[in-house]
């Protein structure tokens, strides 16, 4: 069960997203996520599209790749689609199986949110695809350093994302261990009534608990014992570069936030 | 400031949460929101560690997600799902955990059925309040009708309720010997 999950999903290359400054990402998809709600017409999700097939061609990440993070929401989209057909009577009636009737407006407005759901999930998978775990924490505390004035403990936020990070993938390799030992002992994940299963995670999330805490107490005192002393005065082995790949990438997406303010309805 | 005891428990507790998000949800086939073991860490979070390390062990979990990775069930993440129709009670997460540690700091004698009740009210009613509005909004649908979709959880939510509860007394009394994470108030 636990094969299957990649964290992070990274997919090593050298294209030229997978060079961008990780702050230039995190700033586009921040950017990206509030302009997709401009738009309302086709010509802007006509363009919103044309920009993301763009992007993720530049990725050369595999199609596949994308697609794995695509499923998980395909049905939700599916939903929101169903539901706007269902719910939303304006405009005229398309077409009509008995009493079911579909409007022209409940068509359009459903296919309008889902291509929104698409394209903010693919732009934001692509992140992952094309960034490493640690860049993105990395990133993430350069950007979010001003707001160390209003006393927000930056550095020790992105320590512990790093650090929870690292350790996913380590507690799932403990999990899969617990398991092992409690079916061997006869407890049965996988069958039986609801309430025997209910019953089945306790002698699995008590161990898990305990040993994790422990780990968490282990790291504690090794941080304390190398000299860890928090984020002031702290070098970096990994720098950050801001080239100019950057500011246009950034130019780019301003450019069109602008279009999309001049073409939607 | 956070001591680096605190930290490393907030760290992991974040990296709990994904794991239990990785075991298998269960599907419902009539609303987007999945059943999962994730809100089942809401509720630890809550009963096991401190007010603030509850919270900033949610919080750290929420920041991970909206910067990419995909931890929420099914594979989901990014910040996307910050406009998708989860949004409302994936916020309510570190505010529900916050609430149900100081509920139960508060209680005098700590057991399974109070645990349980301090579950219902800040795990299970506080989340669908902030959850529910938001997303009738992000979907376009009207509150009753997010409202009748949340009622599937229900029954599966008094269970996570009731087994997190469970759960709780027994990593704390496993763990009793530590001294660093269980106090009062904090």
């Amino acid at each position: 069960m636990m094969d299957s999950m990649i964290i992070g999903k990274y997919v090593p290359g050298t294209s030229l997203v997978h060079r961008l400054d990780p702050r230039t990402k995190l700033i586009t998809i921040f950017l990206f996520v509030c302009i997709v709600f401009l738009a309302n017409n086709v010509q802007t999700y006509a363009l919103l599209g044309l920009f993301t097939i763009g992007v993720v061609s530049l990725t050369r990440v595999p199609f596949s790749f994308l697609m794995k993070g695509l499923k998980p929401i395909i049905w939700i989209v599916l939903f929101t689609f169903l539901l706007h057909i269902l719910m939303t009577h304006e405009g005229p009636i398309i077409f009509q199986i008995g009493f079911f009737k579909v409007y022209e407006g409940g068509l359009v407005q459903g296919i309008f949110i889902s291509l929104r759901f698409v394209y903010l999930i693919l732009i934001t998978t692509l992140l992952t695809l094309t960034t490493t775990p640690i860049e993105i924490t990395d990133g993430m505390e350069q950007l979010l350093n001003p707001l160390k004035k209003l006393k927000l403990p930056v550095h020790e936020l992105a320590l512990m994302m790093s650090i929870s990070l690292r350790f996913i993938p380590t507690l799932m390799e403990e999990t899969d261990k617990i398991m092992k030992a409690q079916m061997a002992r006869g407890v049965d994940f996988t069958s039986g009534p609801v309430k025997e299963r209910v019953k089945a995670i306790v002698p699995l999330l008590v161990p898990l608990f305990v040993s994790a805490f422990k780990r968490a107490e282990e790291l504690a005192v090794a941080m304390e014992a190398r000299g860890y002393q928090g984020g002031e005065g702290r070098t970096k082995y990994r720098k950050l570069v801001w080239t100019g790949k950057d500011t246009s990438v950034i130019v780019s997406l301003i450019v069109l936030a602008a279009l999309l303010f001049f073409l939607r309805a | 400031m956070l001591k680096l005891i605190d930290m490393m428990h907030i760290a992991i507790f974040t990296a709990l949460m994904a794991v239990l998000g990785f075991m298998p949800p269960l599907f419902l086939s009539f609303t987007p929101v999945p059943i999962t073991l994730q809100t089942l860490g809401v509720m630890l979070a809550g009963s096991i560690l401190r007010p603030k390390s509850a919270f900033l062990s949610q919080l750290v979990f929420l920041l991970l997600v909206a910067f990419g990775a995909p931890l929420l069930p099914g594979g989901r993440g990014g910040f996307g799902v910050f406009f998708g129709p989860s949004a409302g009670f994936l916020i309510a997460y570190p505010l529900a955990s916050w609430l149900i540690s100081l509920a139960a700091n508060r209680l005098r004698k700590v057991t399974v059925l109070r645990l349980f009740f301090t579950h219902i009210v800040f795990g299970i009613i506080f989340i669908y309040l902030l959850g529910i509005p938001v997303q009738a909004f992000i979907m376009h649908i009207d509150l009753s009708q997010a409202a009748f979709m949340s009622l599937a959880y229900v029954p599966g939510d008094l269970i996570k309720a009731a087994v997190s509860a469970f759960l709780a007394i027994k990593i704390t009394q496993a763990l009793s010997l530590s001294d660093t994470m269980f106090t009062k108030g904090g």
